[in-house]
């Protein structure tokens, strides 16, 4: 296992592609969690991203040889099917899954185990950049129990607001600012120009800062949905 | 950074401002950075704005944390795992397969190839020994006949399949009768590819055995040699043989 660990996406693909067991596993293992974040949160449900993910990698095992290294890294390839699978999704289901406000559905993005057990800001906004707005998550003080309400409160406010922006503006969001992708890895992954990458997150977070500066509002959609 | 204050006006700043220190673009320019903070100074909807932008970057990074837990269920890998040890006995069964369907064609293109030269080698060798056999007019078959220098051939031997095809036209039923191997007309066709040629007995007189470039010196010049020519589909004579004029007669 210690050589596959050191071996690149690339490389495990290849040895993927030879039979090796361990090295899919090493892939699966590596990959899958920010495939499954992404599937996520655009389908708002965990049976969907189970689902998706297992379909994601099913198309691993069966076609590895489309992956192409020049045209993008495996990240973006992963995350470029994952999209495919579930446009075919929604296709079929002829509507968007809502991915929050039914409290009562076991699958749902906020019933999820892991979500939402307690904040710990890494190091505060993009590039290790402390953002002026949040105030906890830096360490110099230990957060009460005031300050995890109010920091879950945030999250809470913000993913509701990321899952009810439209679905081309959201996978921008989804990939480059939870999953911390370039412009150039998401504009492979969602196959459309850097440009378009880059006018679609900007004004994405536009609409996030007009969603979250009425957080009453939010809250209304959300009882609505529920 | 070149140190330089930039000055922008407040569609510039937020141009920049979802840039901003974000790798790999160019609001990751410190000077950049510097520009939007003075500008923001000086501009309280792009400080709003700017403080906004903050926030909404520390929300997301707190979602992104929060969320960096989830994984799919141990299930999915299980069952992915079951997947790939089929596809790959699958993969690996569909080579054994196609190897043996590679080893299989070869052993077949072989056997062909070497029957087809054998085949090849026997209607050679046929040419030579046993031409006129196909023929089933001689008692001594591969004989030249009476007219010596016209030897068999391989064209001579096509034509005789011919002739083997078509005999019942001339020859059968002389069973005495000599004749030489067929030879090729200057004229005619790739021996080769005459197929379905048909024979026909005819008399030449001398001189007209010598314009089909036969030497034939010792005969008579008003005699009549008896022939065999061949047709080809078109009723073009194609290759000649000479009968044996004594034994035609019996």
């Amino acid at each position: 296992m210690s050589k596959a660990i050191e071996l690149t996406d690339d490389g495990l693909v290849q040895r993927m592609i030879a039979g090796d067991e361990e090295a899919f596993t090493l892939l699966y293992r590596r990959r899958h969690p920010a495939v499954y974040r992404f599937v996520l949160h655009m389908g708002g449900n965990a049976a969907i991203a189970d689902d998706v993910t297992q379909e994601v990698f099913m198309a691993l095992i069966r076609d590895a040889k489309r992956f192409d290294p020049a045209r993008g890294n495996l990240s973006a390839f992963l995350f470029g099917v994952a999209r495919n699978h579930l446009y075919k999704r929604w296709e079929q289901d002829r509507r968007l899954v809502p991915i929050a406000g039914d409290a009562d559905d076991p699958a749902s993005f906020a019933n999820l185990k892991g979500a939402g057990n307690g904040l710990t800001a890494r190091s505060g906004g993009r590039n290790g950049h402390n953002g002026s707005g949040g105030g906890n998550g830096n360490g110099h003080r230990p957060a009460t129990i005031g300050d995890e309400l109010i920091a879950k409160e945030t999250v809470d406010r913000v993913r509701q607001a990321v899952a009810t922006l439209p679905e081309n503006y959201r996978e921008v969001v989804v990939l480059c600012e939870l999953e911390e992708m370039s412009y150039e890895a998401a504009a492979a992954a969602l196959d459309c120009p850097i440009g378009t990458v880059r006018s679609r997150l900007h004004r994405a977070r536009m609409i996030l800062i007009e969603k979250l500066r009425e957080p009453q509002a939010v809250r209304r959609a959300s009882a609505v949905g529920e | 950074m070149s140190g330089e204050v930039i000055h922008m006006n407040c569609k510039e700043f937020e141009e920049v401002l979802h840039d901003l220190d974000r790798p790999g673009t160019h609001g990751f320019d410190l000077d950049l950075r510097e520009g939007a903070l003075l500008h923001a100074e000086g501009c309280s909807h792009c400080a709003q704005l700017m403080t906004e932008s903050e926030s909404l970057d520390f929300s997301l990074h707190a979602l992104a944390l929060r969320d960096d837990v989830l994984l799919a269920p141990a299930h999915v890998e299980a069952q992915l795992l079951n997947q790939f040890r089929q596809h790959r006995d699958a993969v690996s069964s569909s080579r054994s397969r196609w190897r043996l369907v590679a080893l299989a064609t070869a052993a077949g293109v072989l056997l062909a190839a070497a029957g087809s030269f054998h085949h090849w080698s026997f209607s050679g060798m046929g040419s030579g020994a046993g031409s006129d056999s196909g023929t089933h007019m001689g008692s001594q078959p591969g004989t030249n006949g009476t007219v010596n220098n016209i030897s068999g051939s391989t064209a001579a031997s096509n034509v005789g399949n011919v002739g083997a095809a078509e005999s019942t036209s001339g020859a059968q039923g002389a069973g005495s009768e000599y004749a030489s191997a067929f030879v090729p007309l200057p004229y005619a066709d790739d021996p080769s590819t005459l197929e379905g040629g048909m024979i026909v007995r005819v008399s030449f007189s001398q001189p007209a055995l010598a314009s089909l470039g036969l030497p034939v010196t010792d005969l008579g010049a008003a005699e009549q040699i008896p022939a065999d020519l061949v047709l080809s589909e078109d009723g073009t004579p194609q290759a000649i043989r000479l009968v044996s004029q004594t034994s035609a007669n019996q």
